[in-house]
């Protein structure tokens, strides 16, 4: 991708949404913090104070005599949502007089573009299949997703940091997040906007996006890489990698989240079923991005060969 | 340390109105902004239909004076008064009458009001009670029979006028009086009617006769009529304009912009205040023959017609639209309206000839013509070849069916033979009978292919020579240098330049010149170079080639020029050609795939002959190639004018041929295997006969949809980016630099040998620096042209999206018409003949041709040949002009002529072709029924003979009748011919008024005029005419189709000293303007 393909890139109407999230995302991110850590400040100064703790604080900072001891929803709320909602009216309608949506004409299926994207919501499963198989990408991994997001009110046993922004009651339920949207999605949807051009080919940035650029690059299967051949002996092989993969991240992350205090609280009020379903999710979790490295800077394609599927 | 809490709230201290108050005004002026948008910003045509209705109100503004002007001028003019003078009183005439015929009507209609509500009141009910007393039965039915008599009593009153007095009075009658005095009123109503009709009939017809004189006077339209279209744009809806087929999938809004296009009045850009999409189609002709309402107009234009949210997307000028609108090519260049001409060949791909796409015609023939067709197939284009492969194939069919059959009849014989019993014996012996026939009808399928095939084979044309040939016709050194630029040595060549390297070019010629065959010609005497100019120049040599370069050269485009044909070929080679150039050294046997040598055919005892009638193989039957496939005909010279056409051709040169550098690696044996790859890689054989390349296929890709090819699938290769950047990155784009310069596709690669791009080099720049890379605008303006010309062909190349009925397909005559164009192309028919007025042909160009007598030397005009000869003598005619079978070195028609329908040797498949292409043309009916003609009693013969060899019809000064000293000056073809070759209708047609079949001919018009009914003799009636009641032009006519050698012999004898052919050519001298007397 030339200059002036990024610029055809940058300025296509239904990339708005990830220009967009190239500012949004990092701003809200700080934004988040900021009030998180002033939360946390808040939170110290009233737990040193019982007296104060009692009292109705307002925003960040504690109840002063001489304030309301409560404030109502009308008006106090209800004007902030409804100047919220009438800025967004108007930024979704001067959107949508200004760009009109992308739409091209009848398709004909004899002719496909390249590369072929889809919408830059979906850009991260796409980016997944170049990893895996399909039925793993497309219909394994976005069911985990789904089960995973659903689970998450169930092994969360941490009771605080409920309908504030804090950073130090829940730092690990932040770190994952931050882990896996802004480092599996966001980044992922980037890479395949901006880095893959026709043909699905990694272009690296600056090179200009040709449809004959064919590079050198010959991927491998880890068991090829120990001489083994037969199925049986690559399914046996691939099972032991990828068995003792989740063993020893297991072991891993069960040292970092017992390393700590408060951590360690948590894990105590967790069940064994809650603490391994929350394992078996973050391990798979952390397996993403070092399959991803695997495949880009040694070239290998899978590592786990079954005749049924392949990791 | 946190942060010290403020004094006072920050919630409930905080005030948002302002911010309120501005979100709020903001949202009103986006809701503003969407309404604007909704209604203008999306639908810009709204503001071009308002324009247009101001624009063209105030063209037609400004029209209206001036037609009025012209209306004021007919109808001052004395012709249109009198006429006027005329209608008026006839007019004041008939007043009176009229006036009392409208008196009377007035009084009928005054009385008819008075009674109608009345008589269709009682007439409603009468019919319902009828209807009741119809399907009531028993009282009731006499209850209701009871009842509508007493209704039908009435009395029904009305006051009503009286018809004879005109007075008003109460009148009362019953139901029947009612109806009557109804129906009468009517029927007198009526009557007046159509007297009135009557004593006005001629006052209309007067009235018709003055529109139709204004009508015919009037150009444009009158004032009247712009008012018309003054009112109609006024009140124009502002509203989207479609064309909507459903039948075809055609949805056009175009017009909700271009609003002018189909109004009835040229408007120009100028008109419109140099608004160009205002203005009117600039060929409302074309418009005529494809109707808007069902063809709309994306399918000749493209673009997207859907679309009329911007100019852009509209014509389609955008990523995701694969047609975007053809465009006109610069308007300074010649061919300007390319391009838009492309359009047309979606559906006229079977039309070779196309009246209102010139730059597409010309392009059609320059696919042929250039030898395009040798490496890329194209439908219709060069079909012999695949259809000799599939007679082929359907030959080895044939034969392997007809084995299997022949072993099926022995199989069912013998079991037959072993029945058990008579019934089952029977059945057996059918079935072998069954056999029997199967077998004789493959026999005689086989025989038909065959003959197709030798008649395939007749047609089969290659672009370039046979180079079987080139030891017997070429000097060796001559070979490379050719090869090295052909267009150096000649540069109208339409062999293209291969880019052959140093080692390539040898390994080429060598490998030609050994695999020619070696063929040793008899030596010929030399001939006279003067006369053999002389005889170049009038025999029509020059209709294809010409003599001279660039501006100076005089003669035809289609063969090769021959300006320096005297520095490359050998003079008994020469000689042979020009006596005839479809004669082989060898015969070509496809079954062997060899040359056939004499030994061939002296194991099998014949002699070593092999012609059209010898053409079978000795060794195996099958049909042979016996001519060389060149479209060049036999001119039917003698062996001396051969030579001395020959001897004049070698002495055209610029350089001595022995200054050419020698050449001795063409016997190199070693470069033979090389110089055979290079061939194949080039697909040399595509246009060139080559020994063992026979049977190669076509190298290039095929062209037929290549228009609708994606534009990712055409090669831009590393000029992608640049043709983005410089807006050629589209189909016209890749077209027009792939023909500038074929290889520039490979700039910039790394390719292996023999990998390179092929397509040869057909334009060179014009400085002609091969050197440097050129682009299109080093080209000459000629190149430039047949660029536009062949890329508006490629463009137009598209698989249609439309359904086939909407092709150009005709099953009638008119297919007749486009079969018969590709072969008149093919042979370039127009070189010599005019086949409709406004072409001219090759010859009617030439300096020796403008004289009168030259004039009367040009061939024939067969714009009305058709109509004029018999069929049957027009395919004789055509498969072998010389008529005759003995004297072939003359022109069966018009031996006077010395220019000569060359022989063509068109096999029977073609000949059936242009005979049905002419009868096509002339709207003649197929097959031909001869008409039947009265035969000429003793008298008439006596009337004939008188009327021809009077004063007044010297029939016999120009006409030619087979004396060599009148023949000679004799401009007429022989009447001894027509019989055989006229058709009798034509031929009266062509006594009356030859001038309005032929315009400037020489027979003289006028030798009859019409009395009472019938033709009679414009002269002093020889005696013999006295009290015949017949038609002298039907006599002279069916005296023609009687006509014997030995009547003819008594004419000439009868015309005497009237046969001094010059007196009378001097004597008809002034009415001579064009061409020879009789065609």
């Amino acid at each position: 991708m030339d200059w002036h393909q990024l610029w055809a890139i940058l300025s296509a109407p239904d990339n708005i949404p990830i220009v967009a999230i190239a500012f949004l995302v990092p701003f809200y991110s700080w934004l988040a913090f900021r009030q998180a850590r002033a939360n946390d400040r808040l939170i110290a100064q009233l737990e040193a104070d019982p007296q104060l703790a009692k009292t109705h604080h307002r925003k960040t900072y504690p109840w002063k005599p001489g304030w309301l001891k409560e404030v109502h929803t009308w008006p106090y709320l209800m004007r902030m949502e409804f100047l919220a909602a009438l800025i967004v009216t108007v930024i979704l309608t001067i959107w949508s007089i200004t760009l009109n949506a992308p739409l091209e004409e009848l398709s004909n299926p004899n002719l496909t573009m390249n590369p072929a994207k889809a919408p830059w919501y979906f850009l991260g499963l796409q980016e997944m299949l170049v990893y895996f198989d399909p039925w793993l990408a497309g219909v394994v991994f976005p069911t985990l997703i789904i089960v995973g997001l659903m689970a998450i009110p169930y092994i969360d046993a941490n009771p605080l940091g409920s309908g504030y922004y804090t950073l130090k009651q829940r730092k690990w339920a932040i770190a994952t997040f931050c882990f896996g949207f802004i480092v599996l999605w966001i980044v992922m949807v980037f890479i395949g906007t901006f880095l893959r051009g026709p043909g699905w080919v990694l272009f690296r940035f600056g090179r200009t996006w040709d449809p004959t650029y064919q590079p050198y690059a010959v991927n491998r299967d880890l068991p090829d890489i120990f001489h083994i051949t037969s199925m049986t002996g690559k399914a046996i092989f691939g099972a032991l990698v990828v068995g003792l993969y989740f063993l020893v991240m297991g072991y891993l992350l069960h040292r970092l989240i017992t390393r700590k205090g408060f951590n360690r609280k948590i894990y105590e009020r967790m069940s064994l079923i809650q603490y391994l379903v929350m394992q078996f999710f973050l391990i798979t979790m952390i397996a993403l991005p070092i399959k991803i490295a695997i495949r880009l800077l040694f070239n290998i394609k899978y590592v786990w060969i079954t005749p049924w599927f392949n990791v | 340390m946190p942060p010290e809490s403020p004094e006072r709230d920050p919630v409930t201290s905080q005030s948002l109105s302002g911010l309120l108050l501005i979100s709020a005004l903001l949202l009103v002026l986006t809701l503003g902004w969407a309404l604007y948008d909704e209604f203008y910003g999306l639908r810009p045509w709204k503001d071009y239909q308002r324009d247009f209705v101001v624009r063209y109100t105030a063209f037609l503004r400004r029209q209206k004076p001036k037609q009025e002007a012209a209306e004021r001028a007919i109808k001052a003019s004395p012709e249109y008064q009198a006429l006027q003078q005329q209608v008026d009183a006839l007019q004041k005439s008939v007043e009176p009458e009229l006036r009392k015929l409208d008196e009377q009507s007035a009084l009928i209609d005054q009385r008819l009001a008075a009674i109608t509500g009345k008589y269709t009141d009682a007439h409603a009910r009468v019919t319902y009670m009828i209807w009741e007393v119809e399907h009531n039965s028993g009282s009731s039915k006499r209850s209701w029979q009871a009842d509508l008599d007493k209704f039908k009593k009435g009395p029904f009153r009305f006051e009503a006028v009286s018809l004879e007095d005109g007075r008003v009075r109460t009148e009362s009658v019953d139901y029947d009086r009612l109806e009557s005095e109804f129906k009468s009123l009517q029927a007198k109503k009526g009557e007046l009617l159509v007297r009135k009709g009557e004593l006005l009939r001629p006052v209309s017809e007067l009235k018709a006769k003055l529109d139709a004189y204004f009508k015919e006077h009037m150009t444009g339209l009158t004032a009247a009529q712009i008012q018309g279209l003054i009112d109609k744009t006024q009140a124009m809806d502002i509203a989207i304009k479609q064309i909507n087929n459903p039948d075809a999938g055609i949805v056009d809004r175009c017009e909700s912009c271009h609003l002018g296009i189909r109004e009835p009045i040229e408007i120009t850009a100028r008109d419109m205040g140099g608004r160009r999409v205002f203005v009117s189609h600039p060929d409302p002709e074309l418009l005529k023959i494809h109707d808007p309402e069902k063809f709309g107009c994306t399918p000749c234009h493209n673009g997207n017609g859907m679309q009329v949210d911007s100019v852009k997307q509209a014509h389609g000028e955008y990523e995701h639209w694969l047609t975007p609108l053809y465009h006109k090519a610069d308007p300074r260049a010649k061919s300007a309206g390319a391009y838009m001409e492309a359009g047309c060949q979606q559906c006229h791909t079977n039309d070779m000839v196309l009246a209102h796409a010139p730059v597409l015609t010309a392009g059609k023939d320059l696919f042929q013509w250039r030898g395009c067709v040798g490496c890329h197939r194209y439908q219709n284009y060069d079909p012999e070849p695949e259809e000799l492969t599939a007679a082929q194939q359907k030959l080895q069919q044939l034969a392997q069916q007809r084995a299997e059959d022949v072993a099926n009849i022995a199989k069912a014989t013998q079991a037959g033979d072993n029945a058990p019993d008579n019934e089952t014996a029977r059945q057996f012996y059918a079935q072998a009978n069954e056999y029997r026939l199967a077998v004789t009808n493959i026999d005689l399928q086989t025989d038909q292919l065959n003959t197709r095939i030798k008649f395939l084979q007749m047609d089969r044309k290659k672009v370039g020579p046979d180079l079987k040939e080139v030891r017997a016709k070429l000097r060796p050194e001559w070979i490379p240098v050719w090869l090295k630029n052909p267009h150096a040595f000649r540069p109208t060549t339409r062999m293209p330049r291969f880019r052959l390297d140093e080692d390539e070019l040898p390994a080429v010629a060598a490998f030609i010149w050994q695999s020619a065959l070696d063929v040793k010609l008899p030596s010929q005497p030399m001939g006279d170079p003067v006369k053999g100019k002389a005889s170049f120049e009038s025999r029509g040599c020059q209709a294809c080639h010409a003599i001279g370069e660039g501006a100076n050269a005089v003669g035809g485009w289609f063969g090769a020029n021959l300006t320096r044909i005297g520095e490359k070929v050998d003079y008994d080679y020469l000689v042979r050609w020009i006596h005839n150039p479809r004669e082989r050294s060898a015969p070509y046997c496809p079954f062997e795939k060899r040359d056939l040598t004499p030994a061939d055919y002296q194991k099998h005892g014949l002699p070593y002959v092999f012609d059209l009638d010898h053409s079978k193989c000795p060794n195996d039957g099958h049909e042979l190639v016996v001519e060389q496939m060149t479209v060049m005909p036999n001119l039917r010279l003698s062996w001396q004018e051969s030579r001395d056409i020959a001897a004049y051709l070698m002495t055209l040169k610029q350089k001595d041929p022995a200054s050419y550098p020698p050449a001795p690696y063409l016997n190199d044996p070693q470069l033979k295997a090389k110089g055979e790859e290079i061939v194949r890689r080039y697909g040399c054989a595509g246009c060139h006969e080559i020994a063992g390349f026979e049977d190669e296929g076509r190298i290039g890709t095929e062209l037929t949809t290549e228009g609708s090819k994606p534009l990712e699938q055409l090669d831009f290769a590393l000029y992608i980016g640049q043709a983005k950047r410089e807006g050629w990155w589209s189909h016209r784009g890749f077209f027009e630099h792939k023909l500038a310069r074929p290889e520039m596709f490979d700039d910039g690669m790394v390719k292996a040998e023999g990998e390179e791009l092929k397509m040869p080099n057909f334009f060179e720049p014009q400085n002609g620096d091969l050197t440097k890379k050129w682009g299109l605008q080093d080209l000459p303006p000629e190149s430039r042209e047949q660029i536009a010309q062949l890329t508006t062909f490629l463009l137009g190349s598209v698989s249609s999206q439309y359904p086939a009925r909407y092709f150009d397909l005709p099953e009638d005559q008119r297919k007749d018409i486009q079969d018969g164009w590709w072969i008149v192309k093919k042979y370039n028919c127009m070189g010599c003949h005019q086949f409709t007025l406004d072409q001219d042909s090759v010859l009617m160009t030439l300096p020796q041709y403008q004289t009168p007598d030259g004039k009367g030397q040009l061939p024939p005009r067969l714009v009305t040949e058709g109509a004029r000869v018999n069929p049957e003598w027009l395919a004789r005619f055509l498969a072998n002009p010389a008529l005759s079978e003995k004297d072939t070195d003359r022109d069966g028609v018009r031996s006077y002529l010395k220019l000569r329908m060359p022989t063509f040797y068109f096999s029977p498949i073609e000949v059936r072709k242009l005979v049905r292409f002419f009868q096509a043309m002339s709207q003649q009916p197929m097959p031909y029924i001869p008409q039947k003609l009265e035969p000429l009693t003793s008298r008439e013969i006596a009337m004939a003979r008188a009327l021809f060899t009077s004063k007044g019809a010297p029939c016999l000064k120009c006409h030619a009748v087979g004396l060599p000293a009148h023949d000679q000056y004799a401009t007429a073809p022989n009447f001894l011919l027509a019989a055989d070759r006229l058709k009798p209708d034509w031929v009266k047609h062509w006594i009356l008024d030859p001038a309005m079949i032929d315009p400037g001919t020489a027979m003289p018009s006028g030798l009859f005029r019409q009395e009472g009914g019938r033709w009679v003799f414009n002269g002093p009636t020889p005696p013999v005419f006295q009290g015949y009641e017949g038609d002298h032009a039907d006599l002279l006519m069916r005296y023609l189709f009687e006509l014997t050698p030995a009547e003819q012999q008594q004419l000439i004898r009868m015309t005497g000293a009237g046969m001094n052919a010059t007196a009378a050519k001097a004597q008809l001298r002034p009415a001579v303007r064009g061409r020879a007397a009789g065609r």
